[in-house]
């Protein structure tokens, strides 16, 4: 169904088109448009890691032109340098190349899936800077933790419960969370920021993160 | 898993360790499935917090930097892909037939003001549907000969690409592509001229390239055709 491209002489230029005149869409029209764009961008998502599972290169380029852009601000908040993120950004749709088969949409979103993955990379990419320090041999002897998305356990019913107990901690208890969780922050970045001792930041944490596990059990 | 071994679990995950800890939260990840399967469920638990992080379009080169590692082509897909893409094309036709049937309704039901008596019948109403050459249907076009207006929709999402335009051509019988426009969003509706009304006839190809923003600088399709389809009366 490609069109042939037959002659080369230049066609009249694009033609202009009155906006005043547009032709009213009715009702019925939008409702079977709205059927029809549907259900969608998540199940579009979905068809496209199928195809994507079957080695089908299109099926991936448009999932990287429906995706990046949110994969990308994730691993840029994380990172904090484009360069870096862009080197992420890369490995991510490499993985999602190679593991799109390992996608269930019984237990995940696909874009939840997807920014799980870009998280989960960025933070090696941060944790891997932070061993720089320790010995080379902890560094390369590792699992692949970004793999940890694949087992990734996330009902939508799960996610209204999460951000209702996360409202349920005190305020900086879900602020260190969350800078944690999306700026990638450390316990050690974290007390220099909020200038408090190490061993208080661990617990103010901890607490917190118990208190959310008591509250997501409920 | 202990109270203990759980927290580790979740400052693992949150990336909150360095240091010694977080080469023992490496190593235990390393070797034990449920430490590995604590950390995912943390993990998981907290995604909806990247909800809240605002896309950052990357920059373009990038996609051809990951295709270059995808390594090449293969060949021929296993015949397990085709009968998946068969089976979405079956879908795909269903749903772009209801919408042709839906949309060519509008166009026949639709009253016309000052139509002529009913001396000759008039032109048929046309559809096209416009798909990528794997059939998945992106595009319905209608096209009502008697008031000469043409409606374009976008049954699927359009690729999102703030660096290029969408361009619709009509390429009729002799084979040289006429510029429609380029789409300013899901949906086209346009009132054409004579003598390109007169050039809508069953059989004329319609097809959406991607161009640069504000269409293509030479007046002929530049970029890829995406979908394309050919007009059929409706």
């Amino acid at each position: 169904m490609t069109v042939p491209y037959i002659g080369h002489r230049a066609a009249p230029a694009g033609l202009f088109f009155p906006s005043g005149r547009a032709w009213a869409i009715t009702p019925a029209m939008e409702s079977h448009i709205a059927t029809l764009q549907p259900a969608g961008q998540a199940h579009e998502l979905v068809r496209l890691l199928d195809r994507v599972a079957g080695g089908d290169r299109a099926a991936l380029s448009a999932l990287y032109e429906r995706t990046s852009a949110k994969l990308f601000g994730i691993c840029a908040r994380l990172l904090g340098s484009d360069a870096d993120a862009e080197d992420v950004l890369q490995d991510v749709y490499v993985t999602v190349w190679r593991k799109a088969d390992r996608f269930d949409s019984a237990k995940a979103s696909p874009i939840t899936w997807l920014a799980v993955i870009a998280r989960n990379k960025a933070i090696d990419r941060l944790r891997l800077k932070r061993v720089a320090t320790a010995p080379i041999d902890a560094a390369t002897n590792i699992a692949d933790d970004s793999a940890s998305a694949f087992d990734l356990v996330d009902r939508a019913q799960e996610q209204g419960r999460v951000t209702a107990c996360l409202d349920e901690l005190d305020d900086r208890q879900r602020a260190m969370i969350r800078a944690a969780f999306l700026d990638g922050a450390s316990y050690p970045e974290l007390a220099e920021r909020e200038a408090v001792p190490l061993g208080t930041m661990k617990s103010w944490i901890r607490r917190g993160l118990l208190s959310l596990r008591k509250c997501l059990e409920r | 898993m202990s109270e203990e071994r759980d927290l580790l679990a979740a400052e693992y995950a949150l990336g909150l360790l360095d240091g010694a800890e977080l080469a023992e939260a490496r190593a235990l990840a390393a070797a034990d499935p449920t430490f590995r399967a604590e950390a995912a469920r943390w993990t998981g638990q907290l995604a909806p917090m990247l909800d809240d992080v605002a896309p950052v379009t990357p920059s373009a080169h990038l996609w051809t930097a990951i295709e270059r590692r995808l390594g090449p082509v293969a060949a021929n897909d296993n015949a397990d892909v085709w009968r998946r893409r068969l089976n979405l094309w079956r879908g795909a036709t269903a749903a772009a037939t209801a919408l042709a049937a839906s949309l060519a309704l509008v166009v026949v039901t639709r009253p016309t003001p000052f139509a002529p008596p009913v001396a000759r019948a008039a032109p048929a109403p046309m559809v096209a549907m416009l798909g990528d050459e794997r059939r998945d249907m992106m595009l319905v076009a209608s096209w009502d000969p008697a008031s000469r207006r043409l409606m374009v929709v976008a049954a699927s999402d359009l690729p999102p690409d703030p660096t290029h335009a969408h361009e619709l051509w009509m390429i009729p019988a002799d084979g040289k592509p006429r510029s429609l426009g380029t789409m300013p969003g899901p949906k086209m509706r346009a009132e054409l001229p004579m003598p390109m009304a007169g050039q809508f006839r069953e059989g004329v190809t319609l097809a959406l390239s991607v161009e640069p923003m504000g269409g293509s600088p030479t007046g002929l399709p530049t970029g890829p055709v995406i979908a394309s389809g050919k007009l059929e009366r409706a």
